[in-house]
């Protein structure tokens, strides 16, 4: 796809890494000028580095070094990656990459950016475990689609990232190998499923990192880590490699340090697949015309748009911090020229048991392709069943079981009226009401969560406990819309606080608004600046 | 007790339509608290309503046998609770008025099937690989004892 990158000013201040030897630490540049009398760049971490490598300003290689450094600092307090390959290999391509630079070559617009994937997506080059046990060591024959298409444009898969164990759970802690800690506050979990590229982003691992969300598993440890999480709609971008958990629920979703930072990776991976049947031939736009420098804003740059604040989702059992900054936010679109209202949408509630309904019977189905025979570990016996039964019950978590357990149930025979049929039906009245909501309003606000990362070990026996957390997220997959999340305040916690995301809800395939106001919202936010302690101390040292 | 077979989709007017009644006693009205989550699980009170037929509680072991997955006593004894408490809460959609609502299989359809026409796969090397006992040129399973 032919992408056209608005031409990076000249920079102002440091970029962001400095080349380095060995043992010198990395200068993150923590100044941000509220104003500045020359033009800053936009603040995206792709576009600085693009404009670093293409000036020569530094090497691919020396990034790549840089982050690697920081990468394996944080690493054993953070555990956010189940797989990290030889640094030679990484380096091999980044030089490769800088002798394309030097041959005065093209090279892709995610060339020499660092990428972390979540581990139930397929890479070919290193294994791939979707989180359990059953699939441990397994190397896919394929690379997946986003994968595949990130790679092509440049970009550096820097690793495979921890995940609650294929997809579900919301903390990480339903991994079957270790739980990754939240960079905030390190007893706190990082949110979940994807919880390890929210992590690798928040801590500056990597610079961006694809995820999955059928639940809210971008969105909600997007918001715990403080970075920003990018759920497509449905059928934007390809499920091609994407272990499928729910098949009518699940998209691939994207992680950056920035509005611009997610919607570049997004439009790198979006687009029709001929090996998805249900991604969408719509034409992907070109999202990154709208990051643009915010000294070019005029006063009021969002003047006339239309805001809807979902009244179900500041109310009882949300966190009066979240709902605190939740409100800040609605000020702040206010500030830039639009108009906040409320807005109820009726059944709200009722998505999160159809969701569970719905996930549970499609991962059921799903799942049962793990039977230890073509792929995956195998409990050997001397009898078929009892061959599938053993390797099923070795390979596969509880909270893993346990769905397959209830979706078992919901689809069984006489069963599928009372609950999957009903739960569709909940679905299409869900999909009905944000049709209306989003007729009045240009965009849906909400908190992402209704509170801050909480503790490791806090909801890990009450399943319900857990599942409560979904409520916010949930019925955007059920709509199959799009939505972005981007960190907008504090709650008191950890040593520095803990970030509380605002997610904004778009009309079908609305990416492209979606993206411009939210760089918008995010340039112009007042101490926006989200970077977790654990980054800066190895600033200091 | 009605028989838990294998997933069967459509056919809607086949199955007999099971109503709000659970167990055939009224359901509850609870919430959960748990921190700051404390009215997000309301139920709603209801009670039954036609007593047609009952759903059945759930049997961890018949689903387990089902599923494929061996599970432990233990493990029976530790998920049934939990399982039950989850069933339960799914049952509060059996309250809501859906009639004349169409089911949605998800959220927006284009038929983008792609042309029938088979291509070969280049990794199949790659893909034999993955398989734990292979020898060539059968994938190697243990017999299949008569179901009874």
């Amino acid at each position: 796809m032919i992408l056209t990158l608005q031409t990076p000013r000249p920079l102002s201040r440091l970029p962001r890494f400095l080349p380095f030897s060995t043992n010198a630490s990395i200068t993150l540049n923590q100044s941000q000028p509220a104003t500045s009398t020359s033009p800053s760049p936009p603040h995206s971490q792709i576009l600085s580095t693009r404009h670093s490598l293409l000036s020569r300003q530094f090497s691919a290689a020396d990034l790549l070094r840089s982050h690697l450094h920081r990468l394996n600092l944080v690493e054993p307090h953070l555990h956010s990656f189940l797989h990290l390959p030889d640094p030679s290999d990484l380096l091999a391509q980044a030089e490769s990459l800088d002798r394309r630079i030097a041959a005065g070559e093209d090279v892709g617009p995610l060339a020499g950016v660092l990428v972390a994937v979540k581990d139930n997506i397929c890479t070919s080059d290193m294994p791939s475990t979707g989180g359990s046990r059953i699939l441990e060591g397994y190397r896919p024959p394929f690379d997946a689609t986003a994968v595949k298409r990130a790679k092509g444009l440049g970009a550096i898969v820097v690793g495979k990232t921890n995940l609650d164990e294929f997809g579900m759970g919301s903390t990480t802690e339903g991994s079957a190998y270790q739980v990754t800690a939240n960079p905030w506050d390190l007893s706190r979990v990082p949110g979940g499923s994807s919880g390890g590229s929210a992590a690798a982003v928040s801590a500056r691992q990597c610079v961006v990192s694809l995820g999955s969300d059928t639940g809210g598993s971008v969105r909600q440890p997007a918001s715990f880590c403080g970075v920003v999480g990018l759920k497509p709609t449905y059928g934007r971008v390809s499920r091609f490699g994407l272990m499928a958990y729910a098949s009518s629920l699940d998209t691939v979703g994207c992680f950056g340090s920035s509005v611009a930072d997610a919607g570049i990776l997004l439009h790198a991976i979006a687009g029709h697949d001929r090996f998805d049947a249900t991604s969408s031939n719509q034409d992907v736009p070109n999202f990154l015309s709208h990051f643009v420098s915010p000294s070019s804003f005029e006063s009021k740059p969002l003047k006339g748009l239309r805001v809807g604040l979902i009244r179900e989702t500041i109310g009882d059992g949300v966190d009066a911090g979240v709902i605190s900054a939740i409100h800040s936010a609605a000020s702040h679109f206010e500030e830039l020229g639009c108009s906040v209202n409320e807005v109820s949408l009726p059944s709200f509630s009722l998505g999160l048991p159809a969701y569970y309904i719905l996930a549970s019977s499609e991962s059921s189905s799903n799942l049962s392709r793990y039977d230890g025979i073509r792929y995956g570990n195998q409990v050997y016996a001397d009898e078929l069943d009892s061959l599938y039964g053993s390797s099923r019950a070795n390979g596969f978590g509880s909270e893993v079981k346990m769905r397959i357990l209830m979706g078992t149930y919901a689809l069984s025979a006489g069963y599928y009226d009372a609950y999957y049929k009903r739960a569709q039906q909940v679905r299409t009245i869900i999909r009905n009401s944000f049709k209306e909501a989003l007729s009045q309003n240009d965009i849906l606000i909400s908190p992402a969560a209704p509170s801050a990362a909480y503790k490791i070990g806090e909801k890990k026996n009450d399943p319900l406990a857990m599942y409560a957390g979904d409520i916010m997220t949930v019925n955007v997959n059920l709509a199959g819309l799009p939505a972005l999340v981007l960190p907008c305040g504090f709650v008191e916690g950890g040593t520095a606080g803990l970030p509380i995301g605002l997610q904004m809800i778009g009309a079908a395939f609305g990416e492209e608004e979606l993206l411009r106001v939210g760089h918008v919202f995010e340039q112009t936010l007042e101490n926006g600046r989200f970077v977790p302690p654990i980054v800066s101390e190895d600033i200091a040292s | 007790m009605g028989s838990v077979g294998a997933m069967v989709k459509g056919a809607s007017s086949s199955y007999a339509v099971f109503c709000g009644s659970f167990l055939g006693s009224p359901r509850l009205g609870f919430s959960i608290h748990n921190n700051n989550n404390k009215n997000l699980l309301k139920f709603r009170s209801f009670s039954s309503k036609n007593t047609c037929c009952s759903l059945q509680p759930p049997d961890v072991s018949r689903l387990a046998k089902t599923a494929q997955i061996s599970l432990t006593p233990n493990e029976v004894e530790e998920f049934a609770p939990k399982v039950q408490q989850v069933i339960d809460w799914f049952g509060q959609l059996q309250d809501v008025d859906l009639q004349s609502v169409e089911p949605s299989i998800r959220a927006d359809t284009e038929n983008n099937l792609r042309d029938n026409a088979p291509e070969t796969f280049e990794h199949r090397d790659a893909m034999i690989g993955a398989v734990p006992t292979y020898e060539k040129p059968y994938i190697k399973v243990p017999r299949v004892l008569s179901m009874d």
